[in-house]
C-alpha cells in the first residue's frame, strides 16, 4: 500500500551516492576490500563467458553454408547458424505446405487485429473484446488453419467471428479518434439529441444484421483447401496447442474455483475431485493417457485425431491448475465484500462477476501469468508423444542428413525464442498490474 | 448544541406518537441464534414500526451485529420468525434479494468496492438490480453525492478518500438503492473524532426525511438527539427499551444502569 505524499520541502540536495554514476560505483562496488576483490572476480567471469558466448555466436560463427561439413570447413570454432537458417521456415511452421504459409500468417495477423484494441487506451468495452478474442477468433483461426468443406455451423460461427472482427476494429478506430463506443457513435450521427439508449442498441443490432448477412453470402463462395493435422508442426503448433490451453485455462479454473467453493455437495465434490486428480498427476503422464486411454473411453468407430485429444488433455491440466490460483485469489476477497455487494441487492452470478471476481484477479494477475509461462513452456512436452512442435522440430534438425549432430546451435536457437516470448509475457503482466493498480492507501 | 438538542427531542416525541400508531415494518417473534453451541440471540421480540428510529447498544459481543444483520439475512437465524416488510425471511432465495434492495446497510469497514470509482460504486445497485439506465443511475448517484457532501469526489477511488469520506460513501450507496430501512453496524466505531462528526451528520439529516433507521452505535449523544428508542442488549437479549429520555435519566435495569456508568 504505497501511500502517495505530495509534500513540498526545501529541496535538499541527494546524496553524492544517488545522483552520479561515480558516486554509486564506489558506494554498492568498492566500499570495502572484500566487495572489490569479488567486484573484480565477478567482472572476469562475466568478461570470460560473455568473450566466449560472442566469439562462438557471432563472430566465428557461420552464417552462410550449405550443410555442416561446410561450417566446419569455414570456422570449426564458430556457431553453425547455417543449418538453423535454412530449417527456420520448418521451426516455425512444421510441415505445413508451404504455398499456403500465408493462411497461418493471415491468421495470426487478425488475432493481432483483435487484440490490439485490449492495449489502446481510449477504447471502451474491453471485456467484451477479450470474451470474443476467446469465444470466436478458435473459429475463424481454426478455420483457416485447418482448411476443407464447411458445415453449416461453421459457416456461421465463422461469419461472426468476422463480423465480430470488423466491429472490434472499426469500434477501436472510432473510440481511439473519439474516446466513444461505437453504439454511441451511431446514435451520435443520427440528429436526434437526447436519443434514449434502446434506440442506440437497436440501430446498433441492425447494422450488425445486415452486416452479418453481407458476409455469410460472401463466404459462401470462399473456401481453402484442408491442411491435415498432421502437416503442422513447429512454433504454430506449439502456439496453437498452449494458446488454447491459455485461453481456457481461466474460463475452466473460474468454473471450478467456484464450484469447489460451491454450497452444493455434488457440485463441491465434483470439482475438489477433478482438481486433485489433475493436480496429482504429471503433465507427460496426463499427455499419454489422453492418446492412448482416452480413445477407449469413446464410443466405437468414433475417432478423435490426438492433437484434438493432446489439446483437450492440456486444457483440462491447465483448468485444473489454474482453479487453485483462482481460489487463493477469491481468498483474498474479504467477506465484507461480498456482504457490501448484498446489502445492493446483487445476487451470487453479480457479487462474483461485478464485485469478487474482477478484484481477486487483479489481485491474481503474476500468478495467472506465471501459469500462461508454464504452460507455454510445457507443451513442449508433447514431442515426446510424437508431434511435432517446435522443440521436436529444433531436434530433428540434427537429424537431417546435411545438418547430422547439429544439436547445439538449434537448441541455443530455441531458448531465445522461448525466453523472449516468456520475457515479454512477464513484462506485459508486470505493466497491467500498474495499470490496473487502484490502492491508492488503504 | 444544546438548544438543538431539545428542540429536536420535543420533535422526536411527535414522531414517536406518530410512529407507535403507524405500520409495523421489522418484526422479530422468539426469534433465537447459535453460533454452532453458542447461544447469541435468545427469543429476541421487537417491532420497529415505520419512520422510526432506533439506537442498539451494549457490551461488545452481546450480539447487537447479528441482531441488525439477521435482519437482511446476512445472518441466518435457527428458530423464530422475522418478517420485513410484509415478508417473512426464510430459504426462498428470492425473498431474501428482495428485501436486500429494501433494506440498505452500512458497516463499520465502509466495504466499499475499492477497484470502482466512487459514481460506479453508488451505480453498481441502481443498474444491476434495479435496472435502471445508466445516466439515470448516474443522475441520482450524483445527487446522493451532493447530499452527503462530496459530489467532487465522484470519480475518485475509495482508497482515495478519508475514512469519514467513505463511511458517506457508503451511506450514499445505500440511499441510492432507495431503501424502506437503514441499518448502521458501528459506523463511526473506525473512525478518527474530527471524521465521526462529519458522517453523524448526515446520519442526523437523513433521520429528519423520516427514514426507518436501525442503529448500532456507543454515540450516546447521537441516540439522546436522534432515536425514537433506545435498545440495551447483554448476552443475546434484549434487557431494556425505552424511549431516549427515560432510558438515560432513569434506567430501570441493573445491568443498564451499570452499562450507562461504564459509557458515560
Ligand atoms: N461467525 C461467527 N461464528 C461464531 N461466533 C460468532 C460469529 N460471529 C459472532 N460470533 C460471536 O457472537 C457473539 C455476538 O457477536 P456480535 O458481533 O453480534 O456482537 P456485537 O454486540 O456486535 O459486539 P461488538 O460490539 O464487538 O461488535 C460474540 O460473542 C461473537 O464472538
Ligand atoms: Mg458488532
Amino acid at each position: 500500500m504505497a501511500t502517495i505524499k505530495t509534500m513540498k520541502k526545501n529541496a535538499v540536495t541527494a546524496p553524492l551516492s544517488e545522483i552520479s554514476v561515480l558516486g554509486w560505483i564506489r558506494k554498492n562496488l568498492f566500499s570495502s576490500v572484500l566487495n572489490t576483490l569479488l567486484t573484480f572476480v565477478t567482472v572476469y567471469i562475466i568478461y570470460t563467458t560473455l568473450k566466449g558466448v560472442w566469439s562462438w555466436g557471432i563472430v566465428d560463427a557461420v552464417w552462410v553454408a550449405e550443410n555442416r561439413r561446410e561450417c566446419f570447413a569455414i570456422n570449426v570454432d564458430g556457431a553453425c547458424w547455417a543449418g538453423v537458417i535454412a530449417w527456420l521456415d520448418n521451426i516455425f511452421y512444421g510441415r505445413y505446405p508451404r504455398e499456403e504459409l500465408w493462411r497461418i500468417n493471415l491468421g495470426i495477423f487478425f488475432l493481432f487485429m483483435w487484440m490490439v484494441p485490449l492495449w489502446l487506451p481510449r477504447v471502451k468495452a474491453k471485456i467484451s473484446i477479450g470474451m470474443t478474442t476467446v469465444f470466436l477468433y478458435p473459429f475463424l483461426g481454426g478455420y483457416l488453419f485447418a482448411g476443407g468443406e464447411k458445415g453449416i455451423f461453421m459457416q456461421v460461427m465463422l461469419t461472426a467471428a468476422v463480423v465480430c472482427l470488423l466491429v472490434n476494429t472499426i469500434h477501436s478506430i472510432i473510440g481511439v479518434f473519439s474516446g466513444r463506443s461505437l453504439p454511441e457513435f451511431f446514435a451520435s450521427l443520427s440528429n436526434k439529441k437526447n436519443i434514449c439508449e434502446k434506440t442506440q442498441r437497436n440501430i446498433f443490432f441492425g447494422f450488425l444484421a445486415i452486416l452479418f448477412v453481407l458476409i455469410y453470402v460472401w463466404q459462401m463462395s470462399w473456401n481453402v483447401e484442408r491442411v491435415p493435422w498432421t502437416k503442422w508442426g513447429g512454433l504454430f503448433l506449439t502456439l496453437v496447442i498452449a494458446g488454447i490451453g491459455i485461453a481456457s485455462a481461466l474460463p475452466g479454473g473460474i468454473v471450478l474455483a467456484l464450484g469447489r467453493r460451491s454450497r452444493m455437495p455434488v457440485i463441491r465434490v465434483f470439482s475438489t475431485a477433478f482438481i486433485e486428480l489433475f493436480r496429482s498427476v504429471p503433465i507427460i503422464t496426463v499427455l499419454f493417457m489422453a492418446t492412448t486411454m482416452f480413445p477407449l473411453f469413446m464410443p466405437q468407430g468414433f475417432v478423435l485425431n490426438k492433437l484434438v485429444q493432446v489439446i483437450i488433455a492440456v486444457c483440462l491440466f491447465n483448468a485444473a491448475y489454474m482453479a487453485e490460483t483462482v481460489r487463493g485469489g477469491l481468498q483474498t476477497i474479504p467477506q465484507g465484500q461480498f456482504e457490501g455487494a448484498h446489502t445492493i441487492g446483487l445476487g451470487y452470478w453479480q457479487t462474483m462477476g461485478l464485485v469478487v471476481m474482477p478484484q481477486a484477479l487483479k489481485h491474481m494477475i503474476p500468478n495467472i501469468v506465471g501459469n500462461f509461462i508454464t504452460v507455454l513452456k510445457d507443451t513442449t512436452l508433447v514431442s515426446i508423444i510424437g508431434l511435432f512442435d517446435v522443440l521436436g522440430m529444433l531436434r530433428s534438425i540434427g537429424k537431417d542428413l546435411p545438418w547430422l549432430g547439429l544439436h547445439i546451435e538449434p537448441l541455443v536457437f530455441g531458448a531465445i525464442l522461448f525466453f523472449l516470448i516468456c520475457f515479454t509475457m512477464s513484462k506485459y503482466s508486470r505493466h497491467l498490474e500498474a495499470k490496473l493498480s487502484t490502492n491508492h492507501h488503504n | 448544541m444544546a438548544q438543538t438538542n431539545t428542540q429536536k427531542t420535543e420533535k422526536n416525541r411527535e414522531q414517536l406518537v406518530s410512529a407507535a400508531s403507524g405500520e409495523i415494518i421489522i418484526e422479530f417473534v422468539k426469534v433465537n441464534k447459535w453460533y454452532g453451541d453458542f447461544h447469541v440471540l435468545k427469543d429476541i421480540d421487537l417491532d420497529v414500526h415505520k419512520g422510526e428510529r432506533i439506537v442498539v447498544c451494549g457490551p461488545s459481543g452481546s450480539g447487537k451485529s447479528t441482531l441488525i444483520r439477521c435482519i437482511n439475512n446476512l445472518e441466518e437465524h435457527q428458530s423464530g420468525s422475522i418478517v420485513v416488510d410484509g415478508i417473512t425471511l426464510n430459504r426462498n432465495l428470492k425473498n431474501i434479494d428482495h428485501i436486500r434492495t429494501e433494506v440498505g446497510m452500512v458497516f463499520q469497514n465502509f466495504n466499499l468496492f475499492p477497484h470502482l470509482t466512487i459514481i460506479e460504486n453508488l451505480t453498481l445497485g441502481p443498474i444491476w438490480t434495479r435496472k435502471m439506465p445508466k445516466v439515470d443511475a448516474n443522475d441520482l448517484a450524483m445527487k446522493y453525492l451532493e447530499r452527503v457532501k462530496i459530489p467532487e469526489q465522484a470519480d475518485k477511488f475509495p482508497g482515495q478518500l478519508s475514512g469519514g469520506q467513505q463511511q458517506r460513501v457508503a451511506i450514499a450507496r445505500s440511499l441510492c438503492m432507495n431503501p424502506k430501512i437503514m441499518l448502521f453496524d458501528e459506523p463511526t466505531s473506525a473512525l478518527d473524532p474530527e471524521m465521526i462528526k462529519e458522517v453523524l451528520e448526515v446520519m442526523i439529516e437523513l433521520a429528519d426525511t423520516g427514514m426507518t433507521m436501525i442503529v448500532v452505535t456507543h454515540e450516546m449523544g447521537f441516540a439522546e438527539t436522534v432515536a425514537d428508542r433506545v435498545i440495551l442488549m447483554d448476552q443475546g437479549q434484549i434487557v431494556e427499551e425505552n424511549e431516549p429520555g427515560e432510558f438515560f435519566n432513569n434506567p430501570q435495569h441493573e445491568r443498564t444502569k451499570l452499562f450507562l456508568s461504564q459509557i458515560l
